[in-house]
């Protein structure tokens, strides 16, 4: 009896890498600028996403999946703004797959939207394994969760282009090290934007929204 | 929780292989880095459940490793009978 060591580099989620190459070509193709948000639950991607929507004009044309394990909560909270909303439910599944996001595409109209949220399924774990196609990751991290969540989960803080530090109306009420947690961003990923925000109150908004158009516009300048 | 999701990639990558192979395959190679949110121990636990009872007895994983957020799929043997 004898064994053969036979080389393989290939990447583990290969498939879900082809779907996902998939997706980026059909959003490229359509003018579509995606956005994987991902976050511990509870940190605010929700009430980011009812910020963000209530600051579009109803003509904009923008649309969101969410992911949550259970409920469509998220997608009632979300469908008042009068925009494209569905949710994905993955039954007990932690995180969004490409082809979760194929199946939830599969009868809207991509040339309809210029802008595409993806709000994943809250865990700062598993959805950065696998890529949906998005232009850029965005982390949330709140003031309530301490500021060594970088260091504790550095897979999604080095994956993320952006870093959304959230509920900072909350400062004055919890031992939070801002400035700590912003170095232990960019110790996990030199160079990582980072913006800080209160969805409750609104302040730092505008800068989020800002953010999302000058990048938009990156993007669409890198592909055409 | 997403080992479990990981090994399934691992068997249906080895399966796809075991379908054009005369031999049969015993173990395979897995090289994870520290940024891939990816537990050795959990993908080894989640792996060996899947394989027990299963087509792919005798089955084992070797993880190695990497750097990174990589998460690749590095080697195979076969075994001539």
């Amino acid at each position: 009896m004898t064994t053969t060591r036979v080389p393989m580099e290939r990447k583990v989620l290969s498939e879900n890498d082809r779907l996902a190459a998939d997706l980026r070509a059909r959003f490229r193709d359509n003018g579509v600028f995606c956005l994987n948000l991902i976050s511990s639950p509870g940190s605010g991607k929700t009430s980011l996403l009812e910020r963000t929507l209530a600051a579009f004009d109803p003509g904009r044309r923008v649309a969101v999946l969410t992911g949550d394990i259970q409920t469509d909560c998220d997608a009632v909270r979300l469908a008042r703004f009068g925009f494209p909303v569905k949710q994905i439910t993955t039954a007990g599944c932690c995180h969004l797959d490409g082809r979760m996001i194929e199946r939830a595409l599969a009868d809207w109209d991509l040339a309809a939207i210029d802008l595409l949220f993806i709000e994943n399924v809250g865990n700062l774990v598993c959805p950065t394994s696998y890529d949906l196609g998005e232009h850029a990751k965005v982390v949330t991290l709140s003031v309530t969760e301490g500021e060594e969540k970088p260091l504790k989960y550095p897979g999604i803080f080095f994956k993320a282009e952006l870093m959304l530090l959230n509920k900072i109306d909350l400062l004055p009420y919890v031992p939070f090290n801002v400035d700590m947690a912003r170095r232990n961003a960019e110790t996990v990923h030199p160079g990582i934007q980072i913006l800080e925000i209160s969805c409750t109150t609104g302040q730092g908004v505008d800068a989020w929204l800002q953010w999302i158009e000058a990048r938009s516009v990156s993007s669409r300048a890198a592909s055409s | 929780m997403h080992e479990l999701g990981i090994a399934g990639s691992v068997l249906e990558a080895v399966r796809e292989r075991a379908s054009r192979e005369s031999a049969r395959i015993v173990r395979v190679g897995v090289r994870i880095g520290p940024l891939a949110g990816v537990d050795r121990n959990s993908l080894s636990f989640c792996f060996d459940a899947m394989v027990k009872g299963s087509e792919f007895e005798p089955l084992t994983l070797e993880v190695e490793d990497g750097a990174s957020d990589e998460l690749a799929l590095t080697f195979l043997d076969l075994e001539d009978s």
